[in-house]
């Protein structure tokens, strides 16, 4: 996907610039030119498309972190799975559905999980026009729907899921479907109606709702799932211990410095919490609970959209 | 504005106002045709726009389509549309979409009205015509669709995968644009066009008044030349040697002549009168001179023989004599300044009494005599002047006849003329000396004194009448003179 690429270059590009001039006034950091920088895969997940933000934070990361922390943003979670496995990421946030997803051999692992609203938890919904007369999932029948991103728990396999307690699917009960591999354009599709429907992350709406309300406000909501674990922060098997170590307790203790909390408000975060693995199983009984009700059985993805995720 | 304040007024304005109508009808001419080019490549370059806008979203579109990525077809539908609004606003895209061979869309700017994976809602018969159009494409096109205020352009690039038709990208363009731009442009020219306009009239007047500023002067010239009044004419200034240049300084010259002339002939009729004063100052010298040596010798004469009585009686009517004769000549040099004659009328009849004068006259002598007088009672005359008048015409016949011819005395009212005519079939008036006839103290006789005709003269200048005279040596002369009756009667 060439603007993905063009978009890390971007990132790149400035974090060369940025951080620079900002390391040599602000105090020793150690960071030696022959260290090969931390890798952190970012996706949708993260709101913030501003890059001064992701910069700042990325100092942040890097000074707390005595090693320079690049950001690494792609378009969908498959890009940043694929990265991480062949070992071009180190950590990256990613989504609780490819988190508990069974690979083999397992190449991740949990570090850290954002804590929202005190709780380490989060929502998929289901969003209408605000002036759509639509008040639940089944009156979208043969209407056109938004999913955010194929590996996406709430914006992808939570509706999924409930198509399958319907007992159809996605192909015969939407009219058309599309992704837009970003939650806060999904919500988008929905407020200028190109889509009728959409499913989000709870977190990003919110987060609209408070940053955008323009956009947000053109929106309602009309499902709520059960509680999901948040999106994960998850290290490389083969990054070395002390590295996931000192990143697991940099992230978790952000909430206990003046800097580190100004990224967490931004964020909207109260901060990264250690979590047990356990807490993403209702996830995984979702997944088999699909799969087992898909016509194929095999994947959540039908092949169209396997092929245009592959593609990009 | 300085106008000439005479006659030219209208030719000025005329010019003006032709140079005006000229460059304005050129102007507008010239605007209109490049009001219309401008529209025509306002409307080229849309058109360009359009496409460039749908082959801006056709070229990522196949991949799109084949793998059902509608959301990315609508933001580069939505990013299109934001690149050919530009800065200005002056574009407008009207609405844009992207449908599928059959007519279901793809993605549409206005999602809400024209939902993905229906058929395009043909709202009209206008649409549907431009959608079977559209079906029918094999290659980027214009389609256009009028010219009002909500007229537009679409252009529509067919989306070809491996030769396989998956859609066509459509976007419809205002002519807002062309009107705002055409508008514009239609400003600039009619501004220039104004300028022009105003320029040329400028330029009108300027050049009319330059036409014009010399006729005046020369209307003015030649009025003054109908009134006498040749140094009132001003040099009119010869500006170029065109035309007008030529004719001023032909006018200019012609006047510096008139002045010329003018002047030598009042320098003429001065020497003129001095000449005829010195002749009329020695005619009086000499006429009196004559006599007075006679005068003085019998004077001197008397003194020596003062006793003499035979001396006295001899001299006295001598000087008697010449003192008369120098008495007669002062008589006739005064006789117009006998005012009192000047308003005595009596009727015509009076010349009667000149009849009997002159008979009496010519009684002992072989002279005839015709007196004709046709004037009625009626018309009055100053009787003392035409009296004088007549009788010296008479006078001056029977002295030329010499004992021998005719005498023809004949009156006649014509209209408001009263003619006296006197004729004689002597020996006639020799031309060379016909010019000095009245002249004072010229004459051809021994003992005459030159005044007789003079005086003739003198009396029918006063009345206003004129004196002929008509002359052929060897068979007569006839003087004719002609009175207004006005003055007759006055």
């Amino acid at each position: 996907m060439v603007i993905g690429r063009c978009r890390v270059c971007l990132v790149l590009f400035f974090l060369a610039f940025v951080q620079m001039p900002q390391a040599s006034h602000a105090g020793p950091i150690e960071i030696s030119a022959t260290n090969k920088p931390i890798r952190f895969g970012l996706t949708a997940v993260v709101v913030r498309e501003n890059l001064r933000f992701l910069d700042q934070w990325a100092y942040y990361l890097s000074k707390k972190m005595g090693q320079r922390v690049e950001f690494v943003r792609r378009r969908s979670y498959r890009e940043v799975m694929d990265m991480l496995e062949s070992g071009s990421l180190d950590f990256a946030w990613i989504c609780g559905f490819p988190f508990v997803q069974k690979r083999d051999p397992e190449f991740i692992k949990l570090i850290s999980v954002p804590i929202y609203h005190s709780k380490p938890l989060y929502h998929s919904f289901i969003i209408v026009h605000k002036d759509s007369p639509h008040q639940s999932l089944k009156d979208l029948r043969g209407k056109t729907f938004a999913f955010s991103d194929p590996e996406s728990n709430s914006g992808y396999l939570y509706p999924q899921y409930l198509l399958t307690q319907k007992e159809t699917n996605q192909e015969a009960f939407f009219r058309k479907t599309f992704f837009t591999f970003n939650h806060a354009e999904t919500v988008e599709a929905v407020a200028e109606q190109f889509a009728d429907g959409g499913a989000v992350d709870s977190y990003i709406w919110e987060y609209l709702k408070e940053f955008n309300p323009e956009l947000a406000d053109k929106t309602r909501v009309i499902n709520q799932s059960p509680a999901f674990g948040f999106p994960p922060l998850v290290a490389r098997l083969g990054v070395d211990m002390e590295t996931v170590w000192r990143m697991k307790r940099v992230v978790t203790n952000m909430n206990e410095n003046t800097d580190g909390r100004k990224f967490l408000k931004g964020l909207k975060l109260d901060g990264f919490g250690d979590f047990p693995p356990s807490l993403f199983d209702n996830i995984r009984e979702m997944i088999v609970k699909t799969r087992n009700a898909q016509p194929n059985g095999n994947s959540l993805i039908s092949n169209s959209d396997l092929n245009s995720v592959i593609k990009k | 504005m300085m106008w000439p304040s005479r006659l030219p007024k209208g030719l000025s304005v005329k010019f003006a106002l032709t140079i005006t109508v000229a460059v304005a009808s050129v102007a507008f001419a010239i605007g209109a045709v490049m009001v219309t080019l401008n529209w025509q490549r306002f409307q080229q370059e849309l058109e360009n726009k359009a496409l460039l806008l749908a082959n801006s979203v056709a070229v990522t579109a196949p991949a799109d389509i084949l793998q059902n990525d509608y959301w990315s077809l609508y933001k580069s539908l939505k990013n299109m549309a934001k690149k050919g609004t530009g800065v200005l606003r002056e574009t407008q895209v009207i609405t844009a979409m992207i449908i599928d061979p059959k007519g279901v869309v793809l993605t549409h700017l206005q999602p809400d009205k024209n939902p993905l994976g229906m058929p395009l809602a043909h709202s009209n018969k206008t649409e549907e015509r431009l959608l079977n159009a559209v079906k029918n494409l094999r290659s980027p096109a214009i389609l256009n669709n009028g010219f009002g205020s909500s007229g537009f352009l679409e252009g529509v690039v067919p989306i070809f995968s491996d030769e396989k038709i998956l859609g066509f990208v459509r976007v419809r363009l205002s002519y807002q644009e062309l009107f705002v731009k055409t508008q514009r442009s239609a400003i600039i020219i009619l501004g220039l066009t104004a300028a022009l306009v105003l320029l040329g009239s400028l330029l009108g007047t300027a050049i009319a008044k330059k036409i014009t500023r010399p006729l005046a002067a020369m209307t003015e010239g030649m009025e003054a030349v109908g009134r006498g009044e040749l140094a009132d004419i001003k040099k009119i200034p010869v500006s170029n040697d065109d035309e007008l240049g030529i004719l001023a300084s032909t006018f200019n010259n012609m006047a510096q002549e008139m002045v010329e002339k003018k002047s030598l002939e009042e320098q003429i009729a001065v020497s003129e009168k001095l000449v005829a004063l010195g002749r009329i100052s020695a005619g009086v010298a000499h006429e009196v001179n004559n006599p007075l040596a006679g005068l003085m010798n019998c004077i001197d004469t008397l003194k020596k023989h003062p006793d003499d009585p035979e001396l006295v009686e001899r001299y006295l009517p001598l000087l008697d004599q010449g003192l008369n004769r120098i008495k007669n000549i002062v008589e006739s040099l005064l006789i117009e300044l006998r005012t009192e004659d000047a308003i005595s009328s009596e009727s015509s009849t009076s010349l009667e009494d000149l009849r009997d004068i002159v008979e009496s006259e010519i009684k002992e002598r072989g002279i005839d005599f015709i007196w004709e007088n046709h004037l009625g009672e009626d018309v009055l005359i100053n009787r003392p002047r035409v009296q004088q008048i007549v009788l010296n015409l008479l006078k001056n016949s029977i002295q030329a006849l010499n004992d021998k011819g005719t005498i023809t005395f004949r009156t006649f009212r014509d209209g408001d003329c009263v003619f006296l005519e006197v004729g004689d079939n002597g020996p006639g008036i020799p031309a060379e000396i016909r010019k000095q006839l009245f002249d004072p103290f010229f004459t051809t006789k021994r003992n005459g004194t030159g005044l007789g005709l003079w005086i003739v003269y003198r009396l029918v200048e006063s009345m206003r009448g004129v004196i002929e005279v008509e002359s052929e040596v060897g068979r007569g002369t006839q003087f004719l003179v002609t009175l207004p009756t006005v003055e007759v009667r006055a």
